[in-house]
């Protein structure tokens, strides 16, 4: 503590220094001293600022795991694969090895189920609603990035370049509302009928349009009432959060293009469309960072998803019924978890979004500039 | 440097001692559904006693219980009473006050265009509902509660609350008095698993789901319903009786459980109460504080905290209604007062006034 904060006060003494430090030439001899004196401590500070944010890092990772600890310890691997999360403690008949139920002195003998957390419905939630978010915006985005580069006229290029990097910086809560109030009605009194009576009756599309419920023991097939919040709903809201980053990254990366590739391809006759083809293939791996960058976006968004994806943790392979993401599950919960179990397995879940978008930045990071530097070296 | 830290605190401290100067300071945090009551008590309280300074902060019960134990705040809220282990943690029972402060309902709304009469419901009849085992408005149970109505054959969406919440406690225990394999298969509490339908945040949340869905059944608080006009209907009590909420009826739920509170630790069910008048999915919300104030920073302070909670079982109720909560009755209030008059500040007495 007493290092760092000497160090800090260096640091500030350091800043005006360099301010006032005007003629050289005038001062040689004390030049060379007061430079190298400077340097070590603008350095320091620098690398202090550095250390701070991997120490950030370090800390969110070690506090996740420490508060996780009841439950890895609890549940172990199979936190990862189980479908049940249930928080509350459920009274039932207790059942004997021939699945008939025990009777003790004329009464039935109860047994006490505890708490189960799994968290697969929402790892599967959180995994598809990316997915299908970026089947709907990586088309778009990459289509509005080409126009920006190769067609767009000057006097648009500027205005659109702005309104997409605005439409970035509208607070997700906003994104949240609108989808909630505007997109989910219209969804379900006009996209989703129209789209079930066009598919429902295709062979094979059946399952896109009922789920299996569990009435008492047994599971029915039951129509889903479409109502525009589910995974559909909560994937297009996600789609038009993430297109404005891909569309600004991937601009980016277009830009990047070496003239004379793209005039290399066009004196060899190449039509506009092969020729953007080209682009594309140069720059793919930037590209792809560009998605990857927009899929961390789209798992981590809480606000806006909470809102409109029907908060049911389930896996129903249909796209039109409520889902539950790792995000919107906390958003959910975490306020009035008060066991100290459903505490650690909302952390549990909390860890692993954490350390999955760190897996998709860092893959994401790699391709965009490390991998392949021609390629986009903005960020 | 450090000397230098230590001078920035010291000033910091002086300059924040001045502005709390002859001022004595109360934090409060937990349970949401009380919020807007307990901010417009703090409204009135301090127009009253002006030295005093109240802020309650609405994070939830956990929250508020969680507060309470680290002691960083010196009441806390909680929809549902201190459970078993909550209670040890906070010392056992006779360390802890826990007075009811106000009481709500919660309501079935329902979205069925075209119907105009109120439907009536049953404790068996939502059971089922949210069980999944009635799938549509025109099903014999429901016709069956309500002959007149020509119900739709639409089918229902069940919507519930995804935040832990003191509303899903309520809402699951008087289910499972209706139903034994409600109790079984969802069982009880601030968060269970349900099997059907979809969940939104909060009341708003909720209410979202059922005003865009035709066919949702939603259950909300009684107050919120109220202002925002949302539309639902009664439910079959204890003796029969289908009652609609109403500050009123909750109240009278109220006063059955009169007879369940002893001590100082008050906790009463008043789900499933008997009376032709009481609204039968009702429950207390709690305000919870050390029976030994020696948590707060002075005695000023813990006779503050004592004459507020006065205040707000007593005059406080009168506020209550206006805001469509339920007034305690005379005979909780005398138990209360009971409870109250326990409080001590470091082993001495606080209650006369």
């Amino acid at each position: 503590m007493s290092q760092s904060s000497s160090d800090a006060l260096g640091a500030a003494v350091a800043i005006p220094a360099v301010l006032g430090y005007k003629s050289p030439q005038s001062r040689p001899q004390r030049r060379f001293a007061f430079r190298v004196n400077s340097d070590t401590l603008l350095q320091g500070a620098a690398l202090m600022g550095a250390l701070c944010i991997l120490l950030m890092l370090a800390s969110l990772l070690a506090v996740l795991f420490y508060a996780a600890l009841p439950a890895i310890r609890n549940f172990g691997f199979g936190f990862l694969v189980s479908t049940e999360w249930r928080p509350n403690e459920l009274e039932q008949p207790k059942r004997g090895p021939d699945g008939k139920i025990l009777i003790q002195d004329g009464e039935t003998v109860m047994e006490t189920m505890p708490p189960a957390f799994g968290a697969l419905p929402v790892i599967y939630g959180t995994a598809v609603s990316s997915a299908l978010s970026l089947l709907f915006a990586v088309p778009l985005s990459l289509g509005a990035a080409l126009f920006l580069i190769r067609a767009a006229p000057r006097f648009m290029k500027g205005p659109v370049s702005f309104l997409i990097e605005f439409l970035a910086a509208i607070p997700s809560i906003a994104y949240g509302i609108w989808g909630l109030f505007v997109l989910a009605p219209f969804l379900q009194q006009y996209v989703e009928p129209k789209l079930k009576t066009m598919l429902d009756p295709v062979p094979g599309m059946h399952w896109m349009f009922q789920s299996e419920v569990m009435v008492g023991a047994h599971a029915i097939m039951r129509p889903l009432s479409l109502t525009g919040r589910d995974m559909f709903g909560g994937s297009l809201v996600l789609a038009i959060m993430i297109i404005p980053i891909i569309t600004a990254i991937s601009r980016d990366v277009l830009n990047q293009v070496p003239r004379a590739q793209i005039e290399g391809s066009v004196a060899l006759g190449a039509t506009w469309w092969q020729s953007s083809k080209e682009m594309l293939k140069f720059s793919r791996s930037g590209l792809f960072g560009a998605v990857m960058l927009g899929l961390a976006r789209a798992a981590g968004e809480t606000m806006a998803v909470t809102m409109v994806i029907g908060n049911n943790n389930q896996i129903v392979p249909s796209p039109f019924a409520p889902a539950q993401t790792m995000s919107s599950l906390l958003a959910n919960e975490f306020a009035e978890a008060s066991t100290t179990l459903h505490r650690a397995a909302l952390c549990e879940v909390a860890l692993i979004l954490l350390l999955m978008s760190l897996i998709f930045n860092v893959v994401a990071r790699w391709l965009v500039v490390g991998k392949n530097s021609r390629a986009g070296a903005t960020h | 440097m450090l000397a230098l830290l230590k001078k920035t605190a010291l000033a910091v401290a002086v300059l924040g001692s001045s502005v709390a100067l002859g001022q004595v300071r109360l934090q409060g945090a937990g349970a949401t559904f009380p919020e807007p009551l307990y901010k417009k008590w703090v409204t009135a309280y301090q127009a009253k006693s002006s030295q005093v300074m109240i802020d309650y902060q609405g994070i939830g019960s956990g929250g508020g219980i969680k507060g309470i134990t680290e002691k960083t705040v010196d009441f806390a809220g909680s929809d549902a009473p201190l459970s078993k282990s909550e209670l040890e943690a906070l010392g056992g029972a006779d360390k802890v006050v826990q007075i009811p402060s106000t009481a709500g309902g919660i309501v079935p709304a329902y979205n069925l265009p075209g119907i105009t009469t109120e439907l009536k419901f049953s404790g068996e009849v939502l059971a089922d509902i949210y069980l999944g085992k009635i799938a549509s408005w025109n099903d014999a149970k429901i016709k069956e509660l309500n002959p007149d109505v020509n119900l739709p054959a639409t089918a229902i969406t069940p919507a519930w609350r995804t935040d832990g919440s003191g509303t899903n406690y309520v809402w699951t225990n008087y289910l499972a008095t209706q139903s034994e394999e409600f109790k079984g298969s969802v069982g009880t509490g601030k968060a269970v698993k349900w099997p059907v339908g979809q969940g939104g945040k909060g009341n708003p949340g909720v209410a979202a789901i059922v005003q865009q869905t035709p066919g949702a059944i939603g259950y909300i608080e009684q107050a919120y319903a109220d202002q925002n006009k949302i539309f639902y209907g009664s439910v079959k009590n204890k003796n029969g009786q289908f009652v609609k909420a109403s500050p009123a009826a909750v109240s009278v739920a109220g006063a059955g459980a009169v007879e369940m509170m002893k001590g100082s630790v008050i906790a009463a069910d008043i789900w499933n109460q008997p009376g032709d008048q009481a609204y039968p999915i009702a429950s207390f919300t709690y305000l919870i504080v050390y029976k030994d104030l020696g948590n707060v920073k002075s005695k000023e302070q813990a006779a503050a905290l004592v004459d507020f909670l006065k205040w707000a079982v007593h005059d406080g109720q009168q506020l209550s209604s206006e805001l469509d909560y339920a007034p305690l009755a005379a005979g909780v209030q005398a138990k209360v007062d009971a409870a109250i008059a326990t409080i001590s500040y470091k082993g001495s007495a606080l209650a006369q006034r």
